[in-house]
Parts: structure tokens; sequence; C-alpha cells
């Protein structure tokens, strides 16, 4: 995991004000406190190489939930390609932060190798945070929008 | 600029054609719409099933990527769009643009057309001018995935339509490709119709091959822009088994996945 995508990961938790962030990328596993005293903890783990199945599994009644739904939900990358806000450069972004968004809508789009893929919002709620500046490249599993 | 009589774009042709190699998928010939791409993909929100195309004679808003326009004359060229249902995850359908372009190219070879090179991803060129463009969106969910494919092909009188575009084109008549455009649709379904099984089934791999043979720039010095990383330069010396372009850039083989290629200085 790159610098950069950490510095994004940090300022998200202390904006959203999520006490604690841990997001598993392949064998990178990386966990963000949010402390009283220190301003911010960043640890970085070796997690065994465990591979997470392309979406987040929907039946989920005997798996406890990992966070209280009003901490946000991020929208992971289902592929790897680049990120775009936009259908066209320059045109009106899908959302914004702090729209509210139906489950199923358009916000945000991946394009690899001339395929452009439309992620929809997998919940209804507002939008918390837009995790990836347009046109940034984005990983398989990345979280790229939260929503709350 | 007309039309020759014996080439409309007829639906009916097309449907008993279709029939004769028992290919089971619905064309709809409009005269003109904004998009195939657009509509179609309205149409696959909306439930439309598995394995059905449009036509259109004159697309007034026809899309490239990335919001790149594409003209098209009327009767001058081809546009249509396919929909086809998957049914796995967007991620395993990696390298479907390339798989696309290498149908593409069988079925303009099977009408005749020679030469036919392969720009990665997935434009068809015929001596370095391009033929033709392929552009795809899906829709995922969990567990499948629809992708509305969308095929432009410069039929006739390329060099009129090179100074609208802006750069030099191609058409599939200087190509060798023949045949009517009724007959080059359903020669484009068919082909469509054999490898996107086998696409779904294995993937790119079984078709990189052919891929590479078709390959216009191998070995050649190439760069790569946008996509979201730094400008690259290299040496394309092919492509990955996912579709991803190989570049040899200082002494190391990296692969992109997004951007634009063009031919880099000698």
């Amino acid at each position: 995991m790159d610098l950069r995508k950490l510095k994004k990961l940090i300022e998200l938790v202390q904006e959203s004000g999520i006490a604690e962030l841990e997001i598993t990328e392949g064998e990178e596993k990386v966990k963000i406190v949010l402390g009283g005293q220190a301003p911010r903890e960043v640890s970085y783990l070796q997690a065994p190489a465990v591979h997470l199945p392309a979406v987040a599994p929907a039946p989920a009644a005997s798996a406890p939930a990992t966070a209280p739904a009003d901490e946000g939900h991020a929208v992971k990358a289902p592929m790897v390609g680049t990120f775009y806000r936009s259908t066209t450069p320059g045109g009106k972004a899908f959302v914004e932060v702090g729209d509210n968004v139906q489950k199923g809508q358009p916000i945000c789009i991946i394009e690899a190798m001339k395929l452009m893929n439309e992620i929809e919002a997998d919940h209804s709620g507002v939008v918390k945070a837009i995790l990836i500046e347009n046109g940034q490249p984005v990983e398989y599993g990345e979280p790229l929008v939260m929503i709350g | 600029m007309s039309i020759e009589p014996s080439d409309l774009i007829h639906g009916e042709a097309i449907a008993q054609a279709l029939e004769m190699f028992r290919l089971n998928i619905p064309v709809e010939v409009l005269a003109q719409c904004p998009s195939t791409n657009a509509l179609l993909l309205e149409r696959a929100r909306m439930g439309a099933p598995h394995a059905s195309a449009i036509v259109c004679e004159n697309q007034t808003a026809g899309r490239g990527r990335r919001g790149s326009t594409w003209i098209s004359a009327t009767g001058a060229s081809l546009t249509f769009s396919l929909l086809w249902r998957f049914g796995s995850t967007v991620s395993a359908l990696s390298g479907l643009s390339l798989a696309v372009a290498v149908a593409v190219a069988r079925a303009l070879e099977a009408q005749g057309g020679a030469q036919i090179e392969l720009k990665w991803p997935n434009d068809l060129l015929f001596r370095g001018r391009k033929l033709g463009g392929i552009l795809i969106e899906t829709l995922s969910s969990a567990d499948s995935t629809v992708a509305v494919i969308g095929i432009g092909l410069n039929v006739r009188n390329a060099p009129a339509l090179g100074d609208r575009v802006g750069h030099q084109v191609a058409d599939l008549r200087e190509a060798g490709a023949l045949g009517s455009r009724n007959e080059l649709l359903v020669a484009q379904l068919l082909q469509l119709s054999q490898v996107l099984p086998t696409f779904e089934k294995h993937g790119f791999a079984p078709l990189r091959e052919e891929w590479l043979a078709r390959h216009a720039w191998q070995g050649r010095r190439v760069r790569l822009s946008g996509g979201g990383h730094q400008e690259a330069e290299g040496e394309a010396i092919g492509v990955a088994e996912d579709g991803a372009l190989l570049l040899q850039v200082a002494g190391e083989v990296r692969r992109y996945y997004s951007g634009e290629l063009s031919l880099g200085l000698a």
C-alpha cells in the first residue's frame, strides 16, 4: 500500500469519526486507530494470504457485523482499473459527498481495457466520503466510496 | 452520400441469415438513435434478456471511450451493440475487450478482410489506420455481469470521414471485407456467439495467441498516456493472459490496464 493511499485513509478516519479502520488488501493489512492521546496510530500487519470474494457475501445472518451500520459502509472496487466520477471528462459527477443515494444508483465508473464498469451503490444512504481522486488507478477490493 | 440500394440494413434479411445459422439473437434495426450502447444499457437495467442486439443506421450521439464521440456517416459505417449476460463477476471478465477484438477480426477475415491488425486493447487497424473500435459497458452484481458490447466499423468512404474525425482512418472495402452490411453484421454476431462462451469458460488465455498474431505494434516502441499513471514509454512485448498490456520499461516488464497507446519516437 503506498503512502498516498495511507494518507487518504488516515484523513478518512479523522474526518468520519470512525474509531478504528482495518483494511486487508492481498497480503497486506492496515489498521488505523484514532486514539485519545496520540492523534492516530497506524500499524502494518502481515496478514495471511486470504483472498476475499469479489463482493462481500450477502448472507450475513451468521457472521457478526464488524462495524455498526452508522459508521458507513465502503463500496469496493470489483476490478483493477481507473476510477472515474463521471461518464465524460469534465462531466457532472455521479455523486458528491453529502448526497443521498439509493441502492442500485450508479456512483462511479471503473475503466480497464476500454471496458467501462458502472459501480452501483450497494446500500441506500448518504455519501460520507469519496476516497479516490478522479482518474486515479484502483486495485481490486480497494474502498471507493463510503456510504453511511 | 447515397447508399447502394443493395446495402441497406434489412432486419428481415438479417433474421433469415441468423436463423440459417441457428443463431437465436433478436436484432432490432433502427433508422436513428442517440447511441445503441446507451439504449441497450438502459434495457439491460430493465432486465432485457441475454443475447439481443440493436443495429442503427444513424447514431446521433455515438459513444467512444470516455465520452469521445464516435462519428459515423449514413450508409458508410456499421454500428451495433450486443447485450450479453455473464454468470461471473466483472473481475472475471478481464480481457473481454481483447476477446471481442479477436471475434471482430475473425469475422472481417471471414468476409475477405486481410492484414487486419489490433492495437491494445481493442482498436482495429488496417495499415496503421483505424478501421473500427469497440466500447464495452458493464453493470455488475455480486454474481453476474451484463455487458453491452458496442462495435463501430467504417465500411466505406473512410477518406471523407477522416477529415471529420481528425485522424487517418481506413475502411473495410480497402481492407478487402466486401460483404454487404447485413452480411458483415451476421458474420460479427456469428463470431461473437462463438468467442463469448469460450471467453466465459476459460477467460482470455485461449484467445491470447490469436490476439498476438494480429498485434500491430509487437516489438515497437510505444507510449501509454492517461489511465491514472505516469506516462510510460517502452517496448510493446505483448499482452498477458488477463489482457493487460506488457511493456518493457527500463529492462523491467510492467503490466498496464488503462491508458491510450500511441507509437513512440523511434
